[in-house]
């Protein structure tokens, strides 16, 4: 009987979905030195395994008020594996995969902006390219692999969008006039004291033709404009009451219809089918919502889509007001909330970038305070089994 | 999981060893009921460690559990007994709590916080003890070893759902009965050892409100000191300081 007793000691084991360290993780990147607050910007997940995140580090002691920039690699089970500061100030989303190196683009102290070029294994800095824009905001990478970035122009108080080939010479860029002085504002956004503006760029393919949609401020008012894919000229765009009410993240479905967050009036909604015409202007209110009452206020939401095996998703990824991290899974056609999926903390958090990693699951990076008081990068890997709907 | 065949095997050894001695009495002669309750101090074993803080520095942050006197339990359970004169085969269901805590370390440059999460799960279990017992009269101290079968009971606390709701563990008692007449007190300590990983790996990073952090993969060990009170349904042999011979 002792020998039965020492057999089952010995060998037995529940038995259990076996979720290997790189399937699944959180993990929460501390810096000891209080004086530091990390900003986290986005993600990018790296040929061969790991991730390679950046954070604008703002020091409360340093001369500049600008924040730095500053690399983490990770290993795929979210490891750290090397970090390193740059003097670039600014960074701004999103990471650019550029052959083997990873480049980030920020600006320098006059508020040039320049695309740094990086070596994943060990961040030594490749290449710098002067941009010839300043301040800038936000930067994309499209399909065909042009570089696109916002910026500001404080001289002539505009939203600057620029294209540029993938050797980074400028092909074309426009200004839209905002008519107003906001470079305060914008300071205040690129020095993570003010608002944090939801600035953003992505690509749309319709009957109505190939063009960007740039969420940036545009007469007067934080607008998402629609741009020809060649010209840059402004097609038509979504304006909302000044810059105190706007959209969020913004998601091309299907030809004219789009997916979209949006918020005003001290609250957020989600418009996942919303038929817009990219050649006209409409206003924000024109677009019935559904309110999301448990996100932050003016919540930060990525948008994003997730493709299975036989079905595409559309993901809306933000925070609440109870210090978790949601995710709205939407079956893309017909449209309809498939599931959700909550995180949750016991400090606030905000959700910065959203991507799908090469095993179907889903990378989030967020920033977290940590003791309610530090704030710091925080990564959530998901494996791809919660996304696959039965 | 060959557990519950296993188990099912040891059960039916025991009762075939003892099979010759139980047709000399009725069974119901051989039976004794009672209740009782205890202490339990949980001893946390870590089989895989995993931390939600990385630091950035290169720095590694303690990550552990409280010690064995801090995770003071309890358990209350119904105990039947069936005895022959050496061999006796306890079965004692009822409720099991433990209570323990992890600790997370962050460290910063003028300060280092400590981040304490507590645990209290409660199981329903049914532990199945093979007692080898020795007649001193009133004392008749005991050895033998115990199986139990648990199954956590769900809460309100989110951490409760990082872990699976099974659990078998296996040790050994020992102890002694005290024989008052009409009562017999049963002193139990046991020590059990758990048979897997109590925690579920799919919800290892779900910790949920209030605490972040990350759930190792753990074995959960426990001591037991259990007082029982039992009846039996035997004619009672009497002690007394003046024994009398008729």
């Amino acid at each position: 009987m002792l020998f039965i007793l020492g057999s089952l000691i010995q060998g037995c084991e529940i038995k259990q979905k076996e979720i290997l360290p790189e399937d699944g993780f959180t993990k929460i990147y501390n810096h000891p030195e209080e004086v530091l607050s990390y900003y986290p910007e986005s993600v990018v997940e790296l040929t061969g395994g790991g991730y390679l995140f950046v954070s604008a580090v703002k020091d409360e002691n340093a001369e500049i008020e600008y924040p730095t920039t500053y690399l983490v690699r990770t290993s795929a089970s979210g490891e750290v594996e090397w970090t390193m500061s740059y003097d670039w100030l600014a960074p701004s989303s999103r990471l650019i995969k550029h052959g083997n190196s990873i480049g980030f683009v920020a600006m320098n102290q006059q508020f040039e902006a320049h695309v740094v070029l990086v070596d994943p294994n060990n961040g030594n800095v490749q290449s710098e390219h002067d941009l010839e824009m300043t301040m800038p905001l936000y930067a994309y990478t499209d399909t065909q692999g042009y570089l696109v970035v916002l910026g500001y122009d404080f001289i002539s108080r505009s939203s600057w969008i620029s294209k540029y080939s993938a050797d980074f010479t400028l092909q074309r860029s426009n200004k839209l006039s905002i008519n107003t002085d906001l470079e305060y504002l914008i300071q205040r956004h690129l020095n993570k004291t003010g608002q944090d503006f939801h600035f953003f760029i992505g690509e749309y393919s319709n009957e109505a033709g190939t063009g960007y949609y740039v969420n940036c401020f545009y007469n007067y008012t934080l607008r998402t404009v629609f741009m020809d894919v060649s010209s840059l000229s402004a097609t038509g765009d979504i304006y909302s009451f000044q810059i105190e009410e706007g959209i969020s993240s913004f998601l091309p479905i299907s030809g004219p219809v789009f997916g979209l967050t949006s918020y005003y009036e001290g609250n957020n909604y989600i418009i996942p089918e919303a038929e817009i015409d990219v050649n006209s202007s409409q206003n924000i209110k024109d677009l019935p919502g559904n309110p999301l009452y448990e996100l932050t206020f003016k919540a930060s939401v990525v948008a994003s889509e997730l493709t299975t095996d036989t079905e595409s998703y559309a993901l809306y990824t933000s925070q609440t007001n109870s210090n978790s991290i949601v995710i709205y899974q939407h079956q893309i056609e017909p449209d309809s909330l498939v599931a959700t999926h909550h995180h949750y903390f016991d400090q606030r958090v905000m959700v910065t970038d959203v991507i799908q990693t090469s095993d179907g699951g889903v990378a989030i990076l967020a920033g977290i305070y940590i003791l309610g008081k530090y704030p710091r990068p925080l990564l959530i890997k998901m494996p791809a089994d919660p996304f696959i709907l039965p | 999981m060959k557990k519950p065949k296993s188990i099912l095997l040891v059960v039916g050894f025991i009762l075939s060893t003892l099979n010759i001695s139980a047709q000399r009495g009725s069974f119901l002669d051989h039976l004794r009921i009672g209740f009782g309750g205890g202490a339990n101090s949980s001893h946390i074993v870590v089989k895989e460690s995993y931390n939600v803080f990385e630091d950035l520095t290169g720095s590694t942050y303690k990550n552990g559990y409280t010690g064995m006197l801090k995770n003071i339990g309890n358990q209350y359970f119904v105990q039947v007994e069936w005895f022959n004169d050496y061999i006796i085969l306890s079965v004692k269901p009822g409720t099991y709590t433990y209570r323990f805590s992890k600790f997370n370390e962050v460290i910063f440059t003028h300060e280092t916080a400590e981040q304490e999460v507590p645990y209290l799960l409660r199981y329903i279990s049914i532990p199945l003890e093979a007692r080898y017992s020795f007649d001193l009269n009133r004392f008749r101290p005991y050895a033998g070893i115990t199986a139990a079968y648990s199954n956590l009971l769900g809460s309100h606390d989110a951490t409760n759902q990082t872990f699976i709701r099974p659990k078998f563990t296996a040790g050994a008692v020992a102890g002694t009965y005290i024989d008052l007449r009409y009562v017999i007190l049963d002193l139990n300590v046991g020590y059990l050892v758990g048979l897997h990983n109590i925690t579920s790996k799919s919800n290892r990073f779900e910790t949920g409100n209030g605490s972040t952090f990350a759930q190792d993969d753990i074995l959960l060990n426990d001591l037991q000191i259990s007082l029982s009170v039992l009846f039996s349904l035997q004619k009672q042999k009497h002690y007394s300081n003046v024994e009398c011979f008729y």
